[in-house]
């Protein structure tokens, strides 16, 4: 039953886009930003996320072996937005960022995106954490460490963070200087390798306990 | 996920707004949409319904639309003014069975939000994204024009992903289609709505 229902063809099925509700989305985001500021639209950003997460059933997983195996399929909270693949223990990929349909449809039909986006995301890095690019990451990053809260693993609670993104008209944010030894080591990738991995990946990103 | 992510928000929403504040809400977002879109123009019905079949028109953005054109709807003078069209799947279906895998169940405040829309604004909500949806169609049609003619939308029936229908009879009774007839389309689509000229002189409108 479980095999069936995460075969791709389940996957496809489900993850069939709507583009009404993306765009008419990010036009409510921007009516929230017009009206608030990007001071307002940040807190709005991560109240969506963190309550989604919080809507999302607890997870717990008796050893790490058996939370990769849920995480790469899909099963987990954490994954079920993206497909993931894990280059080692404690570092995350995301081949596709789920929002590049959503931002593929509102520039086809509405035209460039609302410069809104990214100045929310400059107030999230200076005042948050520094890791977002535009407004979807802020929800993105925000729901992966509200997730994150409600897994344990042997007893231990999961913790997330943020390495690099990329979205999709190809602006990226990678962790600063002084974070990214600390990441990478957590990874346990190099920065060559970290490289390599931004070519053709959108998202690297860590789990790990402590 | 955006959309998994702003349907765990309407109770919130409705917490924190009233449900009457969570339907301005959705009234604005779908006029907002509207607006944003732009204007267009064409030289007859058959252009529109070529359009609308390429995915061309604003109203496509709703998915694949079909134009019933042996549903035309006419004026008193038996001239074409307009045509009926069916959206096979609800655009929100993929985000509510998305919510189903990914959270688990749709918040009661979806249906409080519809039940609020079917009693104070027009008795055609079966959920609360019919607010938004329903809302951007009446707008977007102000920013077509068929012939010069700006155009109006009606929405005539919808069937919700529980199976419960609505049937807008007032305004099947005004472009002159028996309400039977269009129970029939709901087995096969989710959504049905006639485009038409705004002004047009129908024979239910001068009979009332």
């Amino acid at each position: 039953m479980k095999e069936e229902r995460y075969d791709d063809e389940y996957k496809a099925k489900l993850g069939r886009h709507n583009p009404f509700v993306d765009v008419a989305a990010y036009l409510f985001l921007e009516d929230i930003g017009d009206k608030q500021g990007a001071a307002g639209m940040n807190n709005y950003l991560m109240s969506l996320a963190t309550s989604l997460a919080k809507s999302m059933p607890k997870e717990e997983y008796s050893s790490w072996d058996d939370f990769m195996d849920s995480l790469l399929k899909g099963e987990s909270i954490i994954s079920s937005f993206e497909d993931v693949h894990c280059p080692t223990e404690n570092c995350v990929v995301t081949e596709t960022c789920p929002f590049t349909e959503g931002w593929q449809e509102y520039t086809k039909r509405i035209g460039e995106f609302a410069d809104i986006h990214k100045e929310v995301a400059e107030y999230y890095n200076s005042t948050v954490k520094p890791g977002a690019v535009d407004s979807q990451c802020i929800i993105h990053q925000t729901f992966r460490k509200a997730a994150a809260e409600r897994i344990k693993v042997a007893g231990k609670p999961v913790k997330y963070a943020q390495i690099e993104a990329v979205t999709p008209n190809a602006d990226e944010k990678r962790a600063p200087n002084e974070w990214l030894p600390i990441l990478l080591n957590k990874a346990n990738i190099t920065e060559t390798e970290l490289n390599m991995t931004m070519r053709n990946n959108d998202c690297v990103w860590i789990l790990y306990t402590e | 996920m955006l959309d998994v992510a702003l349907v765990s928000l309407i109770k919130n929403m409705s917490e924190k707004a009233g449900i009457e504040g969570a339907i301005q809400y959705w009234s604005r977002v779908g006029e907002n949409l509207a607006k944003r879109i732009g204007e267009e123009a064409y030289m007859g019905w058959p252009s529109f319904n070529v359009a609308l079949k390429e995915g061309r028109t604003a109203f496509s953005i709703e998915g694949d639309v079909t134009a019933l054109t042996d549903l035309a709807i006419t004026d008193v003078d038996g001239d074409v003014v307009g045509y009926i069209y069916a959206l096979k799947e609800c655009v929100f279906t993929p985000t509510i069975k998305r919510i189903r895998y990914s959270v688990g169940e749709i918040p009661d405040a979806d249906r409080a939000v519809a039940e609020e829309y079917n009693n104070t604004v027009q008795n055609t909500a079966t959920c609360n994204f019919c607010v938004i949806h329903q809302k951007f169609r009446s707008e977007v049609s102000k920013n077509i024009t068929v012939e010069n003619q700006p155009l109006e939308c009606v929405q005539l029936a919808n069937r919700g992903f529980r199976g419960d229908t609505k049937i807008n009879r007032r305004s099947l009774e005004r472009i002159g289609i028996n309400p039977e007839y269009v129970r029939s389309l709901l087995r096969n689509y989710a959504c049905v709505y006639g485009i038409l000229m705004k002004g047009a002189r129908l024979r239910g409108s001068e009979e009332d």
